[in-house]
Order: C-alpha cells, then sequence, then structure tokens
C-alpha cells in the first residue's frame, strides 16, 4: 500500500502540515527538533493506531490545543482507496478512527490493513535489551499479520494483570488464594498457549526471509539464526492441546513459588527470542557492527513477510537510521530502498544523505522547519 | 475560565463526573441549566431524588424494580424453572428486549475483577446460591464476553456443579470486547438459543 496524501493538524510541532507523498521514497531534511520524526509518528498512528514508541496519545496534543488529527488517502495493491482519520480529544480522552467516514469500533482490527515497518533509534534495544524490548518486536510483527494474535495479546495481559493481583494479595496475606486464582488460569492457559504456539511458528516462518536479508546487507559468511524459548517448553511440532497441557503442568509445579513471590511465572510474558550470528549469542559475543547490521536485516526480512502474510506491501519508515549507521550499511539500505515500496526517511545532514545514497536523485526532498514543510524536489522516476 | 460563577462550577462538577461527560459539555449543560425555568429545574432535581428514594434491588433477584418483589419475580407466568445469571440490570433489559426467555434473573452486580477490587463477597454470589431450590433446574449464565465475565462464568459453575441443577452459558457469538448491553437483539437471541452445558 501507499500513502497518497498525509496531513497532520494540531500533532505535536505541526500545526498543520500537508504531505503530497511521492509513492516511492519521501527523504525529510531538518535540523535537530524541527519535526521530521513527529512525521514518522503520524503516520504510525495512521498504520498501528498509535505512537511506534512509547508515548501516550495526550502527549502528542500540540501544546495549548485539545487535540489532534492525523488522516490519509491511502492506496492498497490493488489500487482501492481508502480515506483514514485518526483524531484524539484530550477532553474526552478519545481516540476515533474512521476509515472512509465509518468510525472503527474494535480500533485493533485495522491493525494489519496497512502494514508498516519502522526503523528507529529506539529499535537498537531490540538486539541489546531485554527479553521484553525483543517480544514487543515480535508482537507487533504477528500482530500486523494475524488477527485473533494481537486479541489474543490484549486478553491475555489483562487476565495476567488479574491474577497477580490475585496473587499480590494472597502473598500479602489478604486473602488465601486457590479458589480465587482458579478462574483465571484456564483462560491464561488458553490464551497462553495460542500465543506460544504463534510465537514459535513465527520464528520457524521468519527464519529464512532473516537469513535472505542479512545476505542482501552484509552478504554472505555469517549465518544469522532466530530461535524461540518459550516458558512452557512449547515449540511448533505441538499441538494446542499439548500445549495447553505443558502449560498447565509447568504452572502446577510453579504454584507454591508463584504464591512465594506473587507473580505468575509461566507463560509467554516470559519468553526469550534468542538471535545468533553463526551459533554464538548475539547478545553475549556480538559487535556493535553486528548488532546493527543484525537489527536492519530483522527489518529488512520485517519487510518482505509482512508483505507475503498480510499481501500488502509495508509502507517502511526509516527514521535517523543514517546517522546510526555507518557509511557501507546506510548505503545498502538506501540502496535496498530502491525496491521496497514507499519508504519514508528522514535526516539531518544532506550531505551525508547525498553521499550515502550515491548522489541519485529518485528521492522526494522535503525540508522540515517548525513543524512546517516544504517541499524541495519531486522525485525523478530514473530506474 | 474567567468570567463564571461558584455555583456554576459546583454544578458543572457534578456533570463531570456522569460518565462520558468531559469538562466542556459539563460546562453547557450547566449553562443550558441556567436558562430553565425555576419550574423545570425543580422537576428536574426531583426525577433525580425520585430515582434515589424510590428505586430499590428487588430483594430476590437484585434487579432494580419499584415493588419488591420486582415484576419478573412476582410474574407466576415466568418459568420458575430456570435462572439467568447476568451482571447489570441492564443486562436484563437487553434480554428481555429479546422476548427468548421465560425464565427469571439473578443480577450479580458486577463481576470478577481483583484489580478493581471485586471478589466474591462483593458480588450476590452467596444470594445466588440460596436461590438453588429443588424447583429450579437450569442456570445460564450469561457474563459479558470478556476477561472478567470468562472468570466469573468459571468461578460460578464450578460452585454451582456440585448441586443438581443444569449450568448452561449463553454462546460466545458476540462480538469480543462488547458489553451485553450493546449486542444487538439478533445477536442475543441466537446466543441464547445456542447455549452451551457446562
Ligand atoms: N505536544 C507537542 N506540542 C508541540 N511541540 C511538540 C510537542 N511534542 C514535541 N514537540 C516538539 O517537537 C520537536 C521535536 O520534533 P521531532 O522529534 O520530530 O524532531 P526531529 O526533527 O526528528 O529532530 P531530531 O533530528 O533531533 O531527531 C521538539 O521541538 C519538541 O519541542
Ligand atoms: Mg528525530
Ligand atoms: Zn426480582
Amino acid at each position: 500500500m501507499k500513502f497518497r496524501e498525509v496531513r497532520l493538524q494540531t500533532f505535536r510541532n505541526h500545526e498543520a502540515t500537508e504531505i503530497g507523498c511521492a509513492l516511492g521514497r519521501n527523504v525529510f531534511f531538518g535540523n535537530n527538533g524541527e519535526g521530521k520524526t513527529n512525521i514518522l509518528e503520524a503516520i504510525s498512528y495512521l498504520c498501528l493506531t498509535k505512537s511506534f514508541y512509547a508515548s501516550s496519545d495526550a502527549t502528542a496534543v500540540q501544546f495549548g490545543q485539545s487535540g489532534f488529527t492525523v488522516s490519509a488517502i491511502a492506496v492498497s495493491d490493488i489500487d482501492v482507496s481508502y480515506k483514514i482519520d485518526v483524531s484524539y480529544s484530550r477532553d474526552a480522552k478519545e481516540k476515533k478512527i474512521a476509515v472512509n467516514n465509518g468510525v472503527i469500533e474494535d480500533k485493533s482490527s485495522i491493525i494489519g490493513m496497512f502494514p508498516v515497518v519502522v526503523l528507529s533509534p529506539e529499535n537498537a534495544n531490540v538486539t541489546s535489551g531485554t527479553p521484553a524490548d525483543r517480544r514487543r518486536f515480535i508482537d507487533v510483527v504477528i500482530s500486523q499479520s494475524n488477527k485473533s494474535y494481537l486479541q489474543d495479546l490484549i486478553e491475555y495481559r489483562r487476565i495476567l494483570r488479574q491474577r497477580n493481583r490475585v496473587l499480590f494479595e494472597s502473598k500479602a496475606g489478604q486473602r488465601t488464594s486457590q479458589d480465587l486464582l482458579e478462574p483465571w488460569n484456564e483462560n491464561l492457559i488458553k490464551r497462553g498457549s495460542q500465543i506460544s504456539q504463534r510465537r514459535a511458528q513465527f520464528v520457524q516462518e521468519f527464519s529464512p526471509y532473516l537469513v535472505d536479508a542479512y545476505i542482501r546487507i552484509a552478504g554472505r559468511g555469517e549465518e544469522p539464526s532466530i530461535g524461540y524459548d518459550s516458558s512452557i517448553k512449547t515449540d511448533n511440532s505441538l499441538t494446542i492441546e499439548q500445549a495447553q497441557t505443558f502449560f498447565r503442568r509447568e504452572l502446577e509445579q510453579q504454584r507454591v513459588e508463584e504464591q512465594k513471590l506473587g507473580t505468575t511465572l509461566v507463560g509467554p510474558h516470559k519468553d526469550e527470542l534468542v538471535f545468533e550470528i553463526n551459533g554464538l549469542s548475539l547478545k553475549t559475543f556480538a559487535s556493535q557492527g553486528q548488532h546493527k547490521t543484525f537489527l536492519v536485516a530483522l527489518k529488512v526480512a520485517e519487510f518482505f513477510y509482512l508483505r507475503e502474510q498480510c499481501q500488502e506491501t509495508p509502507v517502511l519508515l526509516l527514521d535517523d537510521v543514517f546517522s546510526e549507521l555507518d557509511g557501507p550499511r546506510s548505503e545498502k539500505l538506501l540502496a535496498l530502498t530502491a525496491n521496497l515500496g514507499q519508504t519514508f526517511i528522514t535526516a539531518t545532514d544532506e550531505q551525508r544523505f547525498s553521499t550515502a545514497s550515491k548522489q541519485r536523485n529518485d528521492f522526494a526532498r522535503y525540508f522540515v522547519r517548525k513543524g512546517k514543510v516544504t517541499f524541495a524536489k519531486a522525485e525523478v522516476l530514473t530506474n | 475560565m474567567f468570567y463564571t460563577a461558584e455555583s456554576i462550577e459546583h454544578l458543572a462538577e457534578q456533570f463531570a463526573q456522569l460518565p462520558g461527560i468531559g469538562r466542556k459539555t459539563a460546562h453547557r449543560l450547566a449553562l443550558y441549566v441556567l436558562k430553565l425555568s425555576r419550574d423545570e429545574v425543580v422537576a428536574f432535581a426531583k426525577a433525580l431524588v425520585d430515582v434515589k428514594d424510590k428505586v430499590r434491588y428487588c430483594s430476590i433477584c437484585s434487579n432494580i424494580t419499584e415493588t419488591d418483589p420486582c415484576g419478573i419475580c412476582s410474574n407466576p407466568k415466568r418459568e420458575q424453572t430456570s435462572i439467568c445469571v447476568v451482571e447489570e440490570p441492564n443486562d436484563v433489559l437487553a434480554i428481555e428486549k429479546t422476548h427468548e426467555f421465560k425464565g427469571l434473573y439473578h443480577v450479580l452486580g458486577g463481576a470478577l475483577s481483583p484489580l478493581d477490587g471485586v471478589g466474591p463477597e462483593d458480588l450476590r454470589v452467596k444470594e445466588l446460591l440460596q436461590r438453588m431450590s429443588d424447583s429450579v433446574e437450569e442456570v445460564i449464565l450469561a457474563m459479558n464476553p470478556n476477561v472478567e465475565g470468562e472468570a466469573t462464568t468459571l468461578y460460578l459453575s464450578k460452585l454451582l456443579k456440585p448441586l443438581t441443577v443444569k449450568v448452561t452459558r449463553i454462546a460466545r457469538g458476540l462480538p469480543v470486547g462488547s458489553d451485553l448491553e450493546f449486542a444487538d437483539e439478533a445477536t442475543l437471541s441466537r446466543a441464547l438459543e445456542g447455549r452451551i452445558t457446562l
């Protein structure tokens, strides 16, 4: 899919911004703090109904205003047009999403309709941060490609919080808990097994995409791999019933420990995604450069995976990557974007960008200054 | 607000406490009240107080009513053999609209939610068990289709299982995350027809 036009109203430092959007690569230049990332964040609202980094809706409202609106015309791969409006009112604390002027009641249902892949400085956590950072990565990918996954995830998190409260209170000696725990166990197991199974399946499906993407960026020589370490010891070869049995058994075994610690110790919220290069743990052994290559490969793989699964080409948002990546890697990535559908790129240093892009001019260029965007140069379709 | 009187502010604050009313709307409503005649305002205030004074909970099913027992519990034409358990009085209304169910109700007053400090003793669970006499043959659990409703269903079915009563739940054909109250009548009738034995 591609965006034809994107409008931001009282969104962060953009009072009223309108972007025509080239169908290929769009590059936003500007100094620090002028409002480039804010544009990508707005696009993320259109695709994921929220900011791509942990940030509340209220903070995106322009200072002194009561709400924001982000709108766009999107055109799908088979040429169907959609009008999307996301608006948030701080007064009513309410976010509304409309597609073709019809309000979407269940907001999560549009996720995956307009798939997106984001590479931003915050993503460095995916390879170097905590297990939670890696779980967030796969959750966003799977949610976009599988409708019921997101629903399971939302319910699972709610059940988990409820169950943890029961355990916490029982630890504090306020109530005895087995009877109170039991009503939550059944659906913790059901939803949890579903999530773990889906993740295990994802890891298997995703592997060849990762290997392929890694070769595109770093050439041959290093072999990346992705593995799934599930706390209920499930893997892709099990049936859902078997996974549930495993989950139930683990839960039973941790019963005393859970009471003691006052929290749920088993389930997909404890899962870990394991990245390796040539069989060595990325987290423990990889150099900074390898981390960066791996991350870019993950994102490129995500792009092709989603394109296949959603039967829709994702838009690609690259925030500030050219100050994060070194020369050769950024050149590779830029060269790749020529064939990756519609891309939105931010950069501070036009000179550096031009070097990395090898002076090619098939980019639509915009300048961003104090929340205002001026169109500088049209995309020249040379290839 | 620069130009306002204290009592307007006070009224607006009261409106703002109502669900779905933001500060702006609360102010508009307060200013609207100012435009009404005194009689109209008195009638409005009386209606508010009457709701509180006259409406009570049925001593049998806990539904809201002005007579005790309520119209449903005291109606001999209702089947005394089945009890439909719901979370809130609104749910009784929603199910009554389908004309599909001829039995009695039991309003729990919510669903289990440890995060909100709601445990079994905060719901009318004991009262439900006390109603389980020989004449009751079927208990239909019709909680909202969300995680709290599900947990409540499991909790109640475990309590009811040892008793000689058939326990069913309405099929989960309702849109996920929605409340029973908002389900349209067709979906609800279908759900009532396709109930599952627990
Ligand atoms: N709610 C808001 N209302 C108004 N302005 C805001 C709001 N939130 C952030 N800003 C402003 O937006 C600017 C940051 O924008 P953005 O993150 O897009 O910058 P950038 O161009 O990407 O900069 P960099 O090159 O440093 O990444 C800051 O000046 C900040 O003060
Ligand atoms: Mg930025
Ligand atoms: Zn009654």
